[in-house]
């Protein structure tokens, strides 16, 4: 069969691939708001008057950074799943939690990032000077406060750099989820290549997928980067 | 609770098995360390070709940067293992099937790939990190263009090169576990064999805690590394009349990508 | 102050996971099985798994009038998936081991095949001694009894173990290794499909209890005896009302039931 028959054909594998891409790019985005958002809130508690608290956030990050992503997924999937079965048995069944693979994932890929992320975030709050917090401090605006209109606004501008090499490893460690069980791009064309024995053609066409999701993610964190930026020079 | 912590931790379970082990991590050693030396000797030939006035060099060395850095490492492995196996007859009449054969050299080849595509961008940020300015001034004083790359450029290149050369190091590494999956059995791949066995949990915390210790080794050597050749910049720092000197702009690697 | 709230709640959680499980009435069950292992269980390019045992598992559902789902799931997790409660049932081709049943509780055996040796058309030898393969690369999918055999039955030769059933086949057929281990109907399907006359079956082996156990059961929760005996009797009804016959015939030209 052509390449043009195996992709497209009336038993082709481009919907299923596109299916797959879909998948990887949900999974990234989902990703986004508890890895990012987890990682400010470690940075935060790294900084918590609590000794115990900055003990463990600290041993949280050297660890989930320190091993292979491919292992912290594993250890996630299943040692969370088997937690949340002891504590929702322990409720009754009204309670019963249940991580379809996806959602797994998401928790999974976000416990990652959000070890990786905290890092950034830390920079980018030290970046602020001091000086803001005081004279907002100094005009009587509560701590929170203080956060959420001074510092915050400006983190953003500040991690967008690192963030962004974040994104770019978050969409290319998707593909790890494909060694558990989620129907991803990766996964799409293993399942393809090892049905149709052409795998030259079916990671190919993969590889080009995540190339352009790359090239576009590079190109918006450029722009993104300097809108952030007007009136910085 | 106890119960819980003998989930998490069966000693047992190393008293048995810790020859497999160790020969697992022997080939992770070996495919880590055989990838990143290759490819630290490739990087620096492809950063020189990236900045080649040569239009088509330097075209050719961007899309295989931006490829290897924009793909995912396990879609690499796949597409060099299996691919190869799909044109083994193309491979074997060039004479190169018994090198894609094996799983061991698919591997570090694909790794080699892409750890070379990853510092020859870490080496240019740190060759262009070193100002035009002190190119002309050593050239002004008269040295050779040996001497100027020799004792002027390269010792500040590395110095600034030197985290992010760690931190790849250490994401290769972490990327190694990804070899279990063509069938090599190196750290990851034993203690899958292992946990298919027993099916005890504890060894998936105890294959953690081994490469937790690598990285964290290698972080905290760098660290001394750093320390120890950069206490003339910390003087210079400190000093504020030279601080122009310490060059030390933050890197992209910080984190490791 | 916030220690003691952190703490008093890890108490709460530590108390509540040691709290027994609740027996529950079964209305859907969620099926786990590895789809790497055409005919029994493979995905399709509409991303469906099919096969012998989706059809046979559906079956079974109907009878007991379950709602079942299917789930996709790497071999290597297939049992700590199925502990972790990801899935009710694994429905994938499992062999009952010793080793397996300390885990998990097996159903019924409902089917048995025979394990074969695969190799290249090229070799023209059936010599499947140790000798003759000492050296050799010897494959299958690891974590199974295919890979348990090959290590106990020729230690002198290289084993390769690979995630999925499929991707030894496929290294087989490119010349990276010698011998693959598997099942007879995997082994006869993937030699129909890929045409090109790559491999044959050189011989079958012999199913050792010690090594193969008795059959291929469904796998539960050790908790999860109801369910099992649910299986076990829709198993039995099955067989008597012809279902299986039917469902088999569809699949194979030979029994497998292996009684």
């Amino acid at each position: 069969m052509t390449w043009f028959d195996l992709l497209f054909g009336a038993h082709g594998w481009a919907p299923l691939l596109l299916r797959g891409a879909l998948t990887t790019a949900l999974l990234a985005i989902a990703v986004v708001p508890f890895g990012f958002g987890g990682g400010l809130l470690l940075a935060l508690l790294k900084s918590a008057p609590s000794r115990l608290v900055r003990v463990l956030c600290e041993g949280y990050t050297t660890f989930f950074r320190g091993i292979p992503d491919l292992l912290a997924l594993f250890i996630v999937y299943f040692g969370l799943q088997a937690l949340i079965d002891k504590l929702s048995h322990a409720f009754g069944d009204e309670l019963h939690l249940e991580l379809n693979a996806f959602v797994a994932g998401v928790i999974a890929l976000s416990v990652v990032v959000a070890a990786y992320s905290s890092e950034v975030w830390i920079s980018a709050l030290k970046a602020i000077p001091p000086g803001q917090i005081e004279a907002a401090r100094a005009l009587g605006l509560d701590r929170r406060r203080v956060f959420m209109q001074v510092v915050l606004p400006q983190l953003g501008r500040v991690a967008l750099p690192g963030l962004g090499n974040i994104w770019t490893i978050l969409v290319k460690d998707t593909s790890l989820v494909s060694t558990l069980a989620v129907m991803d791009l990766l996964r799409a064309a293993s399942e393809a290549s090892k049905a149709t024995a052409r795998p030259l053609l079916f990671y190919t066409v993969a590889a080009a997928v995540y190339l352009v999701v790359s090239v576009l993610s590079g190109i918006t964190q450029e722009y993104l980067e300097r809108r952030a930026n007007r009136g910085y020079v | 609770m106890g119960d819980f912590l003998g989930f998490l931790f069966n000693i047992d379970m190393l008293a048995t098995w810790w020859p497999r082990i160790l020969g697992g991590l022997q080939i992770t050693v070996e495919t880590v360390l055989l990838s990143c030396s290759l490819g630290f000797l490739l990087s620096y030939p492809i950063c020189l070709a990236r900045q080649s006035k040569s239009q088509l060099l330097s075209k050719l060395m961007l899309s295989y940067i931006t490829f290897f850095r924009g793909t995912p490492l396990l879609c690499q492995l796949y597409l060099v293992y299996y691919g190869a196996g799909e044109i083994r007859p193309f491979l074997t009449s060039i004479g190169l099937w018994w090198f894609f054969r094996e799983s061991f050299f698919c591997a570090v080849f694909s790794f080699t790939l892409n750890t070379a595509a990853y510092q020859a961008e870490i080496l240019r940020g740190a060759l262009t990190s070193v100002s035009r300015g002190q190119t002309e001034a050593a050239r002004s004083m008269g040295l050779s263009p040996y001497r100027i790359a020799r004792h002027v450029i390269w010792p500040q290149a590395l110095l600034v090169a030197l985290r992010p050369l760690g931190n790849e190091l250490i994401s290769i590494i972490k990327a190694s576990a990804l070899t279990a999956i063509v069938t090599l059995p190196d750290l990851m791949g034993v203690t899958r064999i292992i946990f298919a066995r027993t099916f005890d949990f504890s060894i998936y915390l105890y294959c953690a805690l081994i490469y937790l210790a690598m990285t964290e080794g290698i972080r905290r050597l760098w660290n001394v590394i750093e320390r120890a050749l950069s206490k003339h910049l910390a003087l210079a720092r400190g000093g504020g009349a030279f601080s122009a000197v310490a060059v030390m702009p933050p890197n992209e690697g910080a984190i490791d990508a | 102050m916030k220690i003691a709230r952190v703490l008093s709640a890890i108490g709460l959680a530590t108390a509540l996971v040691g709290t027994a499980a609740q027996a529950k009435e079964w209305k859907t069950v969620r099926i786990g099985m590895d789809a790497t292992y055409a005919p029994f269980e493979s995905v399709n390019e509409k991303g469906e798994i099919v096969g012998f045992e989706v059809d046979y598992a559906k079956a079974l559902c109907a009878k007991m009038k379950l709602t079942c789902t299917f789930q996709n799931q790497d071999w290597d997790g297939v049992i700590p998936a199925l502990l972790a409660s990801k899935f009710d049932v694994i429905f994938s081709s499992m062999n009952e081991t010793p080793a397996r049943a300390q885990k998990v509780a097996f159903s019924d055996v409902y089917y048995a095949t025979a394990p074969v040796i695969m190799g290249p058309v090229a070799n023209k030898s059936d010599d499947v001694s140790p000798a003759a393969l000492k050296g050799k690369a010897v494959g299958s999918q690891s974590s199974t009894t295919f890979a348990n055999y090959i290590q106990k039955t020729y230690p002198d030769s290289t084993y390769k173990g690979y995630p999925g059933a499929d991707e030894p086949n496929l290294d087989l057929a490119s010349g990276r290794l010698d011998y693959v281990v598997t099942d007879i109907l995997v082994a006869e399907t993937f030699i129909e499909k890929s045409g090109n006359g790559c491999c044959r079956i050189i011989t079958e082996i012999k199913r050792t209890p010690d090594i193969f156990g008795p059959g291929v059961g469904a796998a539960f929760r050790p908790d999860d005896t109801d369910l099992r005996d649910m299986f076990n009797k829709a198993i039995k009804e099955l067989d008597d009302d012809g279902t299986y016959k039917k469902i088999e015939a569809g699949y194979f030209k030979m029994d497998i039931r292996g009684k």
